[in-house]
């Protein structure tokens, strides 16, 4: 079945995290100099404006830090409702890594605040694309 | 450096019929918008040398919205074009206009026939469209979805319930029934009950914690004292304004999120009240962005009017109800008057007819002082604030 949600345009830039996803690894740049993450990706580090970043993998572990049950969807997304749509706050820490996902694998209606998540992958059939996704740990 | 108070006013405001409109185009709102301004302030185009468009998106592809506008108002140079949110704009034409830049200004703007709402984003049959890389779209995310993330995170801290926000849309849209120009008067007031029984869009927001998604135009005209004076209007003058902008653009936060000082709202504010010289309780009427009943609450505790989280109290007690300490969106905001793809100068246009006693029922009586707020790109990334006078 083809699919018919939005998929991101990718940039040659940020390369390196989409073929990440492909080998399951969610990678965020970390500063080389000062250490801080930055999500979303940027050219430079937000803390000390350095251009020496280094694409690395977090653990994917995570936590619910918001979420939405969405009864409306936009396009494709609609014939899916209700699902969630989560802001995870990942565990790396010390700069924040609040990342917005598709919630997977759970009843929108157990969906709690600090519930503990992985990150999840999803291959895009008929495109060359994988996709995050997060699943509460089971 | 004082921001130069009352040298500028705002001498021209008109709203085209707002609602679906599927005869009209963006254009033809645009341009009644701008006419109809100039003609409540007693010009003429040929007055206007000032341009304050909502973004540069054009009407002949490749080329600026400033050099098509100077081309379609008749052939004649434009000395001033300011981009932003519609407060902001109106402060720096404000500055401008002191400074000679320009002597009359004009902001605008006009959407006909493209929805903004999820009723808007049709499914392809074929190809998965393409989306900008981080964008919350592919997720399943939008607007309103962004908004109900915001809004759960807010009631976790501050312990704010769903019956809190519909408070907004209660009193919001009794305004809009004194407003007999308002998209959703004519349905009748509303109950908290209501807005808890209406159906979720996004959890916890509800329809009715949603604005409206219609069509529809605006204008302002900004002039120089000088012109002003022989305007047929009082002039409403510009006291002081700001803008500021922060990082939440749908796709980078922080935590916290909601920082005690606050984000570009806050910032925006207290520059503009501090240029102005007024204090929070000096204002008499506010407009301020309510794209949902949330934004309501947050706008209210990031301008300062109450403390982080109390921004539900505020509401309970009445204050921005009219009749209470500071009525707010009395023509029924974003929720129940128009909400019209970028409206952020329709609040400015609502201080400015109170500031001139000409809103009939819906009138706070001797409004001297008013206060506008633009909001936009996110929750609270972008924000600025206009304080207006009569003499």
């Amino acid at each position: 079945m083809t699919y018919l949600k939005p998929l991101p345009d990718t940039s040659e830039l940020n390369r390196p995290f989409w073929e990440g996803l492909r080998q399951h690894e969610f990678r965020v740049p970390r500063c080389a100099d000062c250490g801080d993450w930055n999500w979303i990706p940027y050219p430079a580090c937000r803390s000390c404006q350095s251009e020496h970043q280094v694409w690395t993998a977090v653990s994917g572990n995570a936590v619910v830090w918001s979420w939405s049950v969405v009864h409306r969807g936009p396009g494709a997304f609609n014939d899916e409702v209700p699902y969630t749509v989560v802001l995870a706050k990942l565990a790396e820490e010390p700069r924040s890594l609040i990342v917005t996902g598709n919630l997977v694998g759970i009843d929108p209606a157990e969906v709690t605040m600090g519930m503990p998540l992985t990150v999840v992958y999803e291959e895009v059939p008929e495109e060359d694309i994988t996709l995050y996704r997060f699943a509460p740990v089971r | 450096m004082a921001f130069p108070q009352r040298q500028a006013a705002i001498v021209g405001v008109y709203t085209t019929k707002q609602g679906k409109l599927p005869d009209r185009s963006s254009f033809s709102l645009q341009l009644e918008a701008i006419k109809g301004a100039v003609d409540d302030a007693g010009l003429t185009l040929a007055d206007v040398d000032g341009l304050l468009p909502m973004s540069l998106t054009d009407h002949l592809a490749g080329t600026p919205a400033h050099q098509f506008w100077a081309e379609q108002l008749g052939e004649r140079p434009l000395s001033l074009v300011e981009l932003g949110g519609a407060s902001g704009q109106l402060a720096k034409a404000a500055a401008a206009i002191a400074a000679g830049l320009t002597e009359v200004a004009v902001l605008f703007y006009g959407k006909a026939g493209q929805l903004v709402g999820p009723r808007g984003t049709v499914a392809p049959k074929d190809k998965a469209p393409r989306v900008p890389e981080w964008s919350f779209m592919q997720h399943g995310a939008y607007m309103t979805t962004w908004y109900a993330l915001w809004a759960r995170r807010y009631m976790h801290e501050f312990g704010v319930t769903s019956a809190d926000l519909a408070e907004v849309a209660v009193f919001t849209r009794h305004h809009a029934v004194l407003n007999p120009d308002s998209v959703m008067g004519r349905k009748g007031e509303i109950t908290v009950e209501d807005v808890l029984s209406s159906r979720y869009i996004c959890e916890p927001l509800h329809l009715l914690d949603c604005s409206i998604d219609n069509d529809g135009g605006y204008a302002i005209v900004i002039a120089s004292a000088e012109v002003a004076r022989n305007c047929r209007h009082e002039p409403i003058w510009v006291l002081g304004g700001a803008e500021a902008y922060y990082t939440d653009f749908y796709g980078t936060i922080n935590d916290p999120w909601f920082p005690e000082g606050g984000k570009s709202v806050r910032k925006a504010t207290d520059r503009a009240f501090g240029l102005a010289g007024i204090t929070r309780d000096d204002v008499d009427v506010a407009g301020m962005y309510d794209c949902f009943t949330i934004t309501t609450i947050r706008n209210l505790e990031e301008m300062g009017f109450c403390k982080l989280g109390e921004g539900a109290d505020f509401v309970r007690e009445g204050h921005c109800r009219l009749g209470g300490r500071m009525p707010t969106n009395t023509d029924g905001g974003l929720l129940s008057n128009s909400h019209s793809g970028d409206p952020s100068g329709m609040h400015t246009i609502e201080v400015v007819r109170q500031l001139r006693g000409a809103c009939g029922d819906r009138q706070v009586p001797d409004a001297r002082i008013g206060v506008s707020l633009q909001q936009g790109w996110a929750v609270h990334g972008m924000g600025s604030v206009l304080v207006m006078a009569r003499d």
